[in-house]
């Protein structure tokens, strides 16, 4: 896995730079220049997300290429802001305010964006379980031809997975756990004593691996928000300013994750946290969060949460159809009816598709955010620790 | 799914066979209703014979198609197969999958029947004319292959689930039983999957499989009592609950690496690898790539916690799981899911091993940071060589993982040299820098510490107003610190000889320049000049004078020095030895040659206070940290 690709490079480019600004006297001016580019490259990024999540033909917004382009901007943001961080500053500096408190607060932001990082990626196994149970549907419904046994194959497996699809804010556990019942009451009642025991087992066992008990995505969206201030007066400028702007991305990430990809616990997730709206950088960020929170509080009414994904809408909205085509069934089949319901079925197929080729590189890429953004955390401190040796050594 | 019935009249004229039909009783009424009971009665009285023929009938049939048989007539005797077989396959009634084998088999094999036939169908193409019959002859077959299989998949999952040999609770239970599943029920496994593989329910059957696993795996690494934290929990727990849940995650990952992974890949394998190799490997990939993950998290969690001291050794401890149990886990899976792995690992190991550097450096601060201005009373050993010298024992417990954890993670010195000098100016250790060139750089960071240990001992050692006892407390320390080192094999060899050799040179300079504060000065008293009899006389206020101040002098030295600290009994009893030698030789001669000039009686008392021998006891009384002594013995 390229977890660590960038490392290299990025260390070159600090120590490229770090010499550029030691050989400069201006070095309050570079640094606001590189604020400048910052924030202006965070800009151009999310206004590029922004003009794809416009896309109609199943990239745009929250859909799985969408959201691998979303953690690439964050990989390069963060980059960036690592340098911005680090390059040419007297590790001091770190230590002194607004420094001393801003930087360990992104720090435990960064802590609960590592948990997040892992319940999404956990919860990518939930949708590879959609994925398999479409991908079900669709080797039966494109047997010619097609018969009885074939339909009620797709019906049995798009059962299942509109209940999965029903999450209900507040009904989370209940909704997932019968999905989990019907799967084998569908069949041949066999097996009461293990349904005791799914009764037992804890809320997202079954479908995908679990996070500690307890632990709740919309808790730690909102506690990583919670202390997100823009800096004011004298501290808006360098260098307060791009913790608060890596801050906010990183929120806005992770919260865009939590959205999409059903994790664990997604009761009372915000639908807003506040971006001071006269930041130019942060106006693509605002439109695609209010974007975003609109599709929330869509999903919402339907308590159908857990699809947010573009692909899941997507093979939801074509299991309902192909769902009342089983209903309807009657061999032999009508004709028109089939021409209709193999288009479905071929959509239905692309989507699968696309998941199977994008989940994974999604979830290794979930990971790479994961180990980058650990990596960095650890060189800021370790950067912390040489400035303390440093003034130690010289007393 | 009353549709998918057969009407009566798609058979009629089609005779079941006909020792079935005389030996039936027909009992009712409708003709419709009498074929259709005949049919069930002559399955119940001997269903095998017809099923017998009907299966080598249909077996015939399939094996006479050829792919370039696009258009041939399907037997009239399909139909009546499947009536036979239909409720067989149906799963009602049936027993518990693995108690009856032999009608397992039946089932598998019926279904196998099913399953080829329903293929072959779809592959044929129908007359145009027959093309609706055909539609719902397929039709049919498919429908009875549906309901099998939902049959079967609800067996495999109750095998999965259900049939495992009671895995018992204690600690105690055999790891062999991982998973835990008999012969029996793994080949029964087995024969569903590749009947529902090979009838094209590959996705069901896996579903059921990594989901089932999955679950059991969860449980069972519960068993073991490791409890999944979040990296935020593990950031906000107290270190001895960590320590606790160390404890517990080596036992899981070894358990995993060494027992639960080797015996899911066999189940996996046991269930499908014998066709389907690739299915296996990536549902064992699937399965325990997640648990890895997982356990790796908790890693990551942990090396992202405060890093302090104590730490050190856990870190180590979960570094040397890694490093050590990682292997056992060669071979199980394939090429890129290994790659992802080995990656995962290594970087949790990195992780570990720079946390475990920068907590092992951190010593440096520590030392540095040790200013305090008030001496240790009496000279003795300070609390810092103290804590030094066990931290450094215990670590070089570690000494090979520590070494190796230098060499392959110290990166910060690769990319710039300059962050840390690895060497104090002015400290001992640049005489020998031809010996550094070949040490580890664990060695080098030993002997960092070891010389700012040194410079810190200077600094305290000159807050002792006297120099003799600055010697002491040096001495003391100097000693402390080469026995700690002798006593460790494994730090001695990073030391090496010539380290402990000018170590040891150090400490007879100390004792050297000790004796020479102390003790020449009060054999100065017993200096013979000024004192040579003349027609044999001698000076004898002078002589007064020296035996007096000798006295004082010696009382004095009693007094306070009795109350320093020499710790450990050889250097104490080396210490008094080797004063007494000195001290006891030249006084005695003193005595010897000039106590006849004293008046007997009450100079002698007054001026000689000591013998020789009391001398001696007065000395054993040296460095005993007790000042109440030289109280309670002053005449």
């Amino acid at each position: 896995m390229p977890a660590t690709d960038n490392q290299g490079s990025f260390l070159n480019r600090i120590s490229i730079r770090r010499n550029q600004v030691v050989s400069m006297d201006g070095n309050h001016e570079q640094e606001l220049e590189d604020l400048e580019l910052f924030q202006k490259h965070v800009a151009d990024r999310f206004a590029d997300l922004l003009s794809q999540s416009e896309d109609t033909l199943g990239d745009g917004l929250l859909s799985i290429s969408w959201l691998r382009k979303l953690l690439d901007v964050f990989l390069c943001c963060e980059a960036e802001y690592k340098a911005i961080l680090l390059l040419g500053r007297d590790p001091s500096q770190i230590s002194k305010p607004p420094l001393d408190k801003l930087v360990p607060e992104f720090h435990d932001r960064v802590v609960k964006a590592l948990d997040v990082c892992n319940a999404v990626s956990h919860a990518v196994e939930t949708v590879r379980n959609y994925q398999k149970l479409a991908e079900i549907a669709v080797t039966a419904l494109e047997q010619r031809p097609i018969g009885d046994g074939q339909v009620r194959r797709a019906k049995k497996a798009l059962n299942s997975l509109m209940i999965l699809l029903e999450e209900k804010e507040g009904s989370n556990h209940k909704s997932t756990e019968r999905a989990w019942s019907f799967g084998r009451r569908s069949t041949n009642a066999t097996t009461s004593s293990s349904k005791d025991r799914a009764t037992s087992a804890s809320q997202f066992r079954s479908l995908s691996w679990s996070m500690s008990r307890g632990w709740s995505a919309a808790k730690q969206i909102q506690a990583m928000s919670s202390n997100l201030v823009a800096p004011r007066g004298g501290e808006s400028s360098s260098p307060a300013l791009p913790v608060y702007i890596m801050s906010t991305i990183t929120v806005f990430v992770m919260w865009a994750l939590v959205a999409a990809i059903p994790c664990q616990e997604r009761n009372g997730l915000l639908t807003h946290f506040p971006v001071s709206k006269q930041l130019g950088w942060a106006q693509s960020i605002i439109a695609l969060q209010e974007k975003i929170a609109e599709e929330w509080k869509k999903k919402k009414e339907k308590n159908r949460l857990a699809g947010l994904l573009e692909e899941t809408q997507r093979i939801e909205k074509l299991g309902v159809s192909l769902i009342e085509f089983a209903d309807s069934f009657q061999f032999p089949p009508d004709a028109d009816r089939l021409e209709e319901v193999a288009v479905q079925v071929a959509e239905l197929g692309e989507t699968c598709k696309k998941m199977e080729e994008g989940l994974l590189p999604l979830q290794q890429q979930i990971r790479e955010v994961f180990h980058r953004v650990v990596r960095s955390r650890t060189e800021v401190l370790d950067l912390l620790d040489q400035g303390g040796k440093a003034t130690a050594s010289i007393m | 799914m009353e549709n998918n019935h057969h009407l009566p009249d798609d058979h009629t004229g089609i005779s079941p066979v006909p020792g079935a039909k005389d030996d039936a009783e027909p009992k009712l009424d409708s003709e419709a209703e009498e074929i259709k009971n005949e049919e069930s009665q002559a399955q119940e009285s001997d269903p095998h014979f017809d099923l017998e023929k009907a299966s080598e009938d249909i077996d015939k049939f399939l094996s006479s198609l050829t792919s370039d048989d696009v258009s041939v007539e399907v037997p009239e005797f399909v139909e009546k197969y499947l009536d036979l077989v239909e409720q067989k396959v149906s799963g009602e009634g049936r027993p518990k999958w693995c108690q009856v084998p032999d009608e397992d088999s039946a089932f598998l094999e019926s279904l196998d029947r099913v399953s080829k036939l329903t293929k072959s169908l779809r592959e044929l193409k129908p007359e145009e004319e027959k093309s609706e019959s055909r539609g719902s002859l397929i039709n049919r077959v498919g429908g009875i292959q549906q309901r099998a299989m939902s049959y079967l998949e609800e067996e495999f999952r109750f095998l999965l689930e259900e049939s495992k040999t009671a895995e018992s609770e204690s600690e105690s239970a055999e790891p062999e039983a991982f998973p835990g599943y008999s012969d029996d029920v793994v080949s029964g496994l087995s024969k569903i999957a590749k009947q529902m593989i090979s009838g094209g329910y590959e996705s069901e059957c896996c579903q059921i499989y990594i989901m089932s696993r999955r679950n059991a795996f969860e449980e069972s690494i519960q068993r073991l009592g490791f409890e999944k934290y979040s990296i935020d929990e593990v950031q906000r727990m107290s270190w001895e609950s960590l320590e606790r849940e160390i404890a517990t995650w080596i036992k899981a990952f070894k358990q995993c690496a060494t027992v639960y992974f080797p015996g899911e890949k066999t189940l996996a394998d046991r269930v499908f690898s014998a066709e389907f190799p690739s299915i296996s490997a990536s549902l064992f990939s699937n399965l325990t790539r997640g648990i890895l993950i997982q356990l790796l998290n908790f890693v990551e969690g942990i090396a992202m916690t405060k890093r302090s001291a104590e730490k050190l050794f856990k870190f180590l401890d979960i570094y040397e799981t890694l490093r050590d149990t990682v292997p056992a886990m060669d071979g199980l899976f394939q090429d890129e899911c290994e790659n992802e792995l080995k990656t995962e690992t290594n970087t949790a190991r990195s992780r570990l091993g720079e946390a475990a550097i920068f907590i092992f450096c951190d010593l440096e601060n520590s030392i540095k940071a040790d200013t305090a201005k008030t001496p240790v009373p009496g000279g003795a050993v300070h609390p810092l060589t103290r804590y030094t010298m066990n931290y450094l024992k215990y670590a070089c417990e570690y000494k090979e993982t520590l070494e190796q954890v230098f060499n392959e993670h110290s990166k910060i010195e690769q990319i710039d040299p300059t962050n840390r000098p690895p060497f104090e100016e002015g400290s001992f250790m640049n005489s020998m820098d031809s010996e550094n060139e070949n040490q580890t750089p664990f060695a080098v960071q030993l002997m960092t510490v070891m010389d700012l240990l040194d410079t810190n001992l200077e600094g305290k050692a000159k807050l002792y107003k006297d120099v003799a006892l600055s010697n002491i407390f040096m001495m003391n320390n100097g000693h402390y610190i080469l026995q700690k080192i002798k006593g460790s094999a494994e730090i001695y060899s990073v030391m090496g000889d010539t380290w402990c050799r000018k170590r040891s040179s150090d400490l007879r300079q100390y004792h050297k320049n000790y004796q020479r504060e102390t003790w020449n000065k009060l054999l100065g008293c017993l200096n013979h000049e000024g004192l040579n009899p003349v027609h044999g006389k001698v000076a004898k206020p002078l002589l007064k004078e020296r035996f007096k101040s000798f006295n004082q002098m010696f009382d004095e030295i009693h007094r306070t020095q009795s109350s320093w600290v020499v710790s450990g009994e050889q250097l104490q009893s080396e210490l008094r030895v080797s004063i007494s030698a000195l001290v006891i030789p030249a006084y005695r001669s003193f005595l010897g040659r000039f106590s006849q000039f004293l008046d007997a009686g009450r100079q002698t008392e007054k001026y000689i206070k000591f013998q020789p021998e009391d001398l001696e006891n007065y000395i054993d009384e040296l460095f005993d940290g007790n000042p109440m002594s030289t109280a309670r013995r002053k005449p």
